[in-house]
């Protein structure tokens, strides 16, 4: 005989629970025959549904017992009892004006603190998550060997993603990926620049970026074939539909036909381009990029769904050994590999080993987030076991009526969840006032998730979370209240509490104190960063591209530039002035390690570089027109002098590849990288008509007369280069915007570290009025018998004082390691000096006092013959 | 008619309990179908349970519980009886109603008067 099927056994359980026992049986067996009935009628699914909903019924309105008085529930759902705890739950809220604000708004800016920091971190986890295949997807990275040292190096030789999925049988898909670089495309008379990269025939297959026209096999399969967002699509023919199998001009030079149309790419993709072009047709253009000494583009990778990572890995790692990465020897370099939806969030290495990267500000942010619900549940703690007092005489007749203490703990958590809850609706309000500007601060577009049910999830558990944490201590602790000797009178404020309540507090300002030291550290540090001394002068220095007729055409163009006024100097250079991350390994001299290899950071230069950089000569001079055999030579940079060990370079000889050339000059290092790096070795070489590729004008111009001197630019570039739009960077700017992140690193801990010690004085006041309301009598006898105002403000001051006294001294070593693990993070970095911690302590101190001074100023002031007249 | 009588949904209910009781099939489930059949309304399982409870302490109705059988997982089953009160309580309304009836001048037509 099959077995009828059950109804939800939790719904049964749920009415043994609110149905006594003697109406169980009828009641249960009313249900299960109707839910058996509901099965012929409406079939099983809806016949449980059904059955839950009968059930709430009886929730609602639960059965009664059938003799009056014979069963009591003795359980938090009884519903009278429910009664009456919400009853004085909300008696004793509007009762305590202070105490309940103090609370709620110390709950709520906590909670909305964490809510927006937990949707900033599920925001960072989520970006490259999107792709379909991204449990196959890989990037390569270097770890190359030299003298001694291994560093990691992203960039990759341009032949490398062929040669993975040649010889690698589980390598299914491979593409380099180079850098994306605003160029030029013109359509009849409508000229734009755009992002644009190079990619190879696989990129579409292995990334999921929505195609609205073409499809993922065919989108760069040719050489002339370019792939294009929705909104150059737009912008060039007016539809994505318009757009598919048209012809469009690059850079002047040559049409590209449109293969696809893909979807905007949207913030959560680390990969952004308007436009990808075929990567055999890149090469095309940039010559270098077949060469295995080439380290540029980047390398990612997808292997077939079955294969086993550790052993691909294993397999690529000496793949580069027989490949002569120089013409004459193999170079020690071992290939490695990463997940790619990793990369975002661990991009820094450490001796050649993945090791942290923005993961650090995500989990730095969300201990943060812990902190500052912590305070704010300390604050409730402490408030409860100090007003305990208070409620003392309710737990006393609770308890000699017959109330269990587990009941006491479930009545005193449950006001505390009350108190979350009204918490967390007026924490959802900060929120969404707060998120347009964390927003635009944080360069996110973080929505509301209102209509995603794990946000809500979120939201319970909070809730929970915050209510058990805040709750549970002050519930245990009442809820031991021995009954007898409360309800006999006095209640003795017990000296282990006090203890505990000091020690929270001490906790609470220590963890502030560690914020304000932050913020002291970090403010400074991308203040330095901002005003540090790079070597070159980045005020007034401009450049633009040189491109499209500029390029032949560069000695008139430079000629025509020096002659306006408002310009002092001009030169060209193939990076840009503040960050350049081409390298090169192909550089020998005489005594270099044979299997040491050293990255050199090359930068060909027009005349005049060092003048319109404004850089220092350490030894010799800048290439000059006087002398033609410059057009071989080299400027190098201390750090590569250092590296190379001439003791007197100038003349001497340096190979490149199978060119050869002299040192010309020395220069003083200057950064042209940002300064999370140490400066590099350097080498320039002149940079003319015969070798000169694209690359930028820089121009330096007198200070004040910028906007004159970019006005005579732009009319000068339309003339002679008609078919490219004039667009020009600041070199100010773009140096400013490396360091966006800690920015807004700095911004964000001021905001913390300033919730953090306004939740802290929170409970202070609070603290602060309990101890004034508490010692109103002793301050009153203390004034009749003499006691001036302001030995009373002290006296009742400095026990607060002294537990931030203690705060200070836990909290600046922890700060101390703590900010020196971050500034680990920067080559170039502030000291951390003792006046930091000076400050943050006077700072708290002077805070704490004005919160304490507040309450006992108000309670010194009273007025005593008021306050004694009781006895 | 006297106060603390019926409430008009009571009433449904303690009529039912008269209907079924003579099957012996005056208890909760069967009720509520029956109730449900006849006058369309959506009525719940704890509404019956709280009617039946309110007419036993009024007094309308008595019960004990019956036979335990399979199909309720072998739980018994509570029947209701109507007792003398609950039978004189329900004539009552009955007669005065058709009083009132029997007074109105012209009986409502079921037609178009046009």
């Amino acid at each position: 005989m099959k077995s009828a099927p059950n109804p939800p056994r939790w719904a049964d359980r749920m009415l043994n629970v609110i149905c006594p026992p003697d109406r169980l049986e009828e009641v249960q067996g009313d249900l299960h025959e109707e839910f058996a009935y509901q099965i012929e009628r409406i079939g099983e699914r809806r016949a449980r549904w059904r059955y839950i909903w009968d059930v709430l019924g009886f929730v609602k309105s639960p059965p009664v017992a059938r003799r009056h008085g014979a069963y009591s529930t003795t359980n938090l759902m009884n519903p009278t009892m429910l009664q009456n705890y919400l009853k004085i739950a909300f008696r004793n809220l509007v009762k305590n004006k202070t105490f309940s604000g103090v609370n709620i708004l110390g709950l709520a800016l906590g909670m909305a603190c964490s809510l927006l920091i937990m949707l900033w971190v599920q925001d960072e986890l989520s970006i490259d998550a999107f792709h379909a295949n991204k449990q196959q997807l890989y990037r390569i990275y270097m770890r190359e060997y030299f003298s001694g040292k291994v560093q990691g190096v992203i960039w990759t030789p341009g032949p490398l993603a062929d040669e993975l999925k040649k010889s690698i049988p589980e390598i299914q898909l491979s593409t380099p990926y180079e850098w994306v670089s605003d160029q030029t495309f013109s359509v009849g008379s409508k000229v734009n620049k755009q992002a644009t990269n190079a990619a190879s025939a696989d990129f579409f297959k292995m990334f999921s970026y929505k195609l609205l026209q073409g499809t993922a096999e065919a989108a760069l399969k040719d050489r002339n074939s370019l792939a294009i967002s929705r909104s150059m699509a737009e912008s060039f023919f007016g539809s994505p539909e318009a757009a598919i199998g048209k012809t469009i001009r690059f850079d002047n030079r040559k049409d590209l036909l449109i293969t696809a149309v893909f979807e905007n790419i949207a913030k959560n993709s680390t990969l952004t381009f308007d436009c990808l072009r075929n990567w055999d047709e890149f090469v095309e253009d940039n010559g270098w990029a077949k060469g295995w000494d080439s380290t540029d583009p980047l390398t990612f990778f997808m292997i077939r769904p079955d294969a086993d990572p550790a052993k691909v890995e294993a397999k690529i790692k000496h793949l580069l050994d027989k490949f002569n990465r120089d013409g004459n020897k193999p170079v020690h370099t071992e290939l490695a590999m990463q997940p790619f939806h990793e990369y975002y969030l661990n991009s820094n290495f450490k001796n050649a080993q993945i090791d942290g990267g923005r993961i650090e500000y995500v989990r730095l942010f969300t201990m943060v987030a812990v902190f500052i619900l912590l305070i704010a549940c300390i604050n409730f703690m402490n408030l409860a076991t100090a007003r305990s007092g208070k409620r003392a005489k309710e737990v006393g007749v609770r308890k000699v009526v017959g109330a269990m203490r587990s009941l006491l703990i479930g009545q005193f958590v449950g006001e505390a969840m009350l108190l979350t809850v009204f918490s967390i609706f007026l924490a959802i309000l900060f929120v969404a006032l707060l998120l347009p500007s964390f927003n635009s601060l944080t360069d996110k577009q973080i929505g509301l998730p209102v209509n995603d049910l794990s946000f809500w999830g979120i939201l319970a558990g909070l809730t929970l979370l915050t209510g058990l944490l805040a709750g549970s201590y002050p519930a245990f602790f009442l809820s031991a209240l021995n009954p007898i000797r409360v309800l006999k009178g006095a209640m003795k404020v017990d000296t282990k509490s006090t203890w505990l309540r000091q020690g929270l507090v001490v906790f609470q300002f220590a963890l502030s104190i560690i914020l304000i030291v932050g913020m002291i550290i970090i403010y400074r540090q991308v203040e330095y960063v901002q005003t540090k001394n790079l070597g070159y002068d980045r005020e007034n220095l401009v450049y633009f591209p040189l491109e499209g007729d500029l390029v032949k055409n560069y000695d008139v163009l430079k000629e025509q530039i020096s002659q306006i006024s408002s310009i002092k100097h001009v030169s060209h250079m193939t990076a840009s002035p503040a960050s350049n991350g081409s390298g090169t390994e192909g550089i020998t001299w005489t005594g270099s390690d044979p299997n040491g290899k050293v990255r050199f950071t090359p930068v060909g230069v027009g005349y005049d570089f060092v003048k319109t950089m404004n850089l220092s000569v350490a030894d010799g001079r800048d290439f000059s027109k006087a002398y033609p055999t410059d057009s071989t030579g080299f400027l190098i940079n201390e750090a590569a002098l250092k590296v190379i060990g001439y003791k007197n370079p100038i003349g001497k000889i340096i190979n490149w590849g199978n060119g050869k050339g002299a040192i010309i000059g020395v220069l003083k290092d200057f950064h042209f990288q940002s300064l999370h790096t140490s400066i590099r070795p350097l080498i320039a070489y002149l940079s003319t008509d015969s070798r000169r590729q694209g690359g930028n004008v820089i121009v330096r111009i007198e200070g004040g007369k910028t906007k004159e001197a970019l006005a005579k630019l732009e009319a000068l570039c339309k003339k002679m280069n008609p078919k490219f739009p004039f667009t020009y960077s600041f070199t100010d700017q773009e140096y400013a915007r490396q360091y966006q992140s800690e920015q807004v690193v700095s911004k964000l801990s001021n905001y913390f570290a300033f919730l953090a010690i306004f939740i802290s004085c929170l409970g202070l006041f609070g603290l602060a009025t309990f101890t004034a309301e508490q010692r109103t009598k002793e301050i009153g006898v203390r004034k009749v018998l003499g006691a001036s105002v302001s030995s009373i403000v002290g006296l009742l001051s400095q026990d607060f004082l002294k537990l931030v006294a203690i705060a200070i001294l836990v909290a600046s070593p922890i700060a101390w390691w703590a900010m020196n693990q971050w500034l680990q993070g920067f080559a170039y970095k502030i000291d951390i000096e003792w006046w930091m911690f000076v400050v943050a302590g006077i700072l708290s101190v002077a805070i704490a006092l004005l919160t304490v001074s507040f309450q006992s100023i108000k309670a010194a002031l009273m007025n005593p013959v008021k306050s004694l007249r009781a006895e | 008619m006297k106060r603390a009588s019926l409430g008009e949904f009571e009433e449904v209910v303690l009529l039912t309990v008269a209907v079924l009781e003579v099957q012996g099939q005056a208890y909760g489930v069967a009720i509520t179908h029956e109730i449900i059949e006849e006058t369309g309304r959506s009525v719940r399982l704890n509404q019956i349970h709280a009617a039946l409870q309110r007419l036993e302490d009024k007094g309308m109705v008595k019960s004990e519980m019956g036979e335990p059988t399979a199909e309720r997982g072998g739980r018994r089953k509570r029947l209701f009886t109507v007792t003398a009160y609950g039978r004189r309580t329900l004539q009552e309304i009955q007669d005065v109603r058709a009083s009132l009836w029997t007074r109105l001048v012209s009986p409502f037509k079921l037609s178009t008067s046009l």
